[in-house]
């Protein structure tokens, strides 16, 4: 048999882990994704489903409890997030939870970059400012929202005031990070 | 240029993509009798208005949704944004 190694979407063994200034990047290899999406009927009907316990949050809106997360995505979808979780099947543990719904296995579609500032939230929102054209002053916590960072369609998650979390397409990971990296380290010579 | 979206709020319009004319929402019946001359209106025909116009966006660097965008072609203000969807359920609902 061969010997099989998982690599990271940045291709390395371990997560990459930077700081620059008092921005701190991390690739989170180990957040599963699931896509749930309302049926059609169910869409009128009797309301939204709970699942894992998660309040699914309104248009643009993020909410999280201990280890597990969800955030609107389109009318009548979210996706749901574990921390700890890309090993397993996360899908399969939604679709049990919230079985009226579709649900689809998103993890290995995505790379998640975790954003930490140890100054509070003003590096993370000279960071977005740099990143994205969305009002960063009003991209509070609990708010989550898909845009384009440089030409890639990228979710955006306000997970606290000093964490940001940017979800891109893992193909483009390598482009991600060296765009991520570049804004931080170009705000570090700023200050 | 902003696009006020009906659920995300202002967004840049950097990240829609224009269709076209909304009037393409109201695509006619492929096979009734008078098919091949409703579909050479419906694919060719269009007013090309100096003023206010109904027009379709995706949002597709965003919520992949589709809005009907009413816009002024003289000043580019944007008059309003609807989600295409609820036009579309509105019309059927008025039972046309």
């Amino acid at each position: 048999m061969s010997d099989l190694k998982p690599m990271t979407a940045l291709g390395g063994a371990d997560p990459v882990r930077l700081t620059l200034g008092a921005l701190t990047l991390t690739e989170n290899a180990e957040l599963a994704l699931a896509s749930l999406a309302l049926r059609r009927d169910t869409i009128v009907g009797s309301g939204r489903p709970i699942p894992l316990g998660l309040t699914l949050p309104d248009p643009g809106g993020w909410v999280g409890l201990e280890g597990v997360a969800a955030f609107w995505t389109g009318p009548g979808q979210w996706m749901i997030e574990a921390e700890e979780a890309a090993g397993g099947d996360f899908a399969a543990l939604v679709k049990t939870a919230a079985p009226d719904c579709s649900v689809t296995e998103q993890t290995d579609a995505w790379v998640a970059f975790e954003i930490t500032s140890s100054q509070g939230e003003g590096p993370l929102v000279g960071l977005l400012e740099k990143l994205a054209n969305l009002d960063a002053a009003l991209f509070r916590p609990g708010h989550a929202t898909r845009t384009a960072i440089e030409h890639m369609s990228c979710y955006i998650i306000r997970r606290a005031e000093d964490r940001l979390a940017i979800l891109g397409m893992r193909t483009l990971a390598n482009s991600l990070w060296h765009t991520l990296t570049q804004a931080a380290s170009r705000l570090q010579l700023a200050a | 240029m902003l696009i006020p979206h009906p659920l995300l709020g202002p967004r840049d319009a950097g990240e829609f993509t224009y269709l076209g004319d909304a009037r393409l929402l109201e695509r006619p019946d492929g096979l009734g009798p008078d098919a091949p001359a409703a579909f050479h209106d419906y694919v060719y025909l269009r007013d090309n208005i100096a003023g206010v116009q109904r027009e379709l966006w995706f949002h597709e660097q965003g919520d992949r949704s589709w809005l009907v965008v009413t816009r002024d072609t003289l000043t580019h203000e944007i008059l309003k944004a609807e989600l295409a969807r609820d036009v579309v359920l509105a019309r059927k609902e008025a039972g046309k």
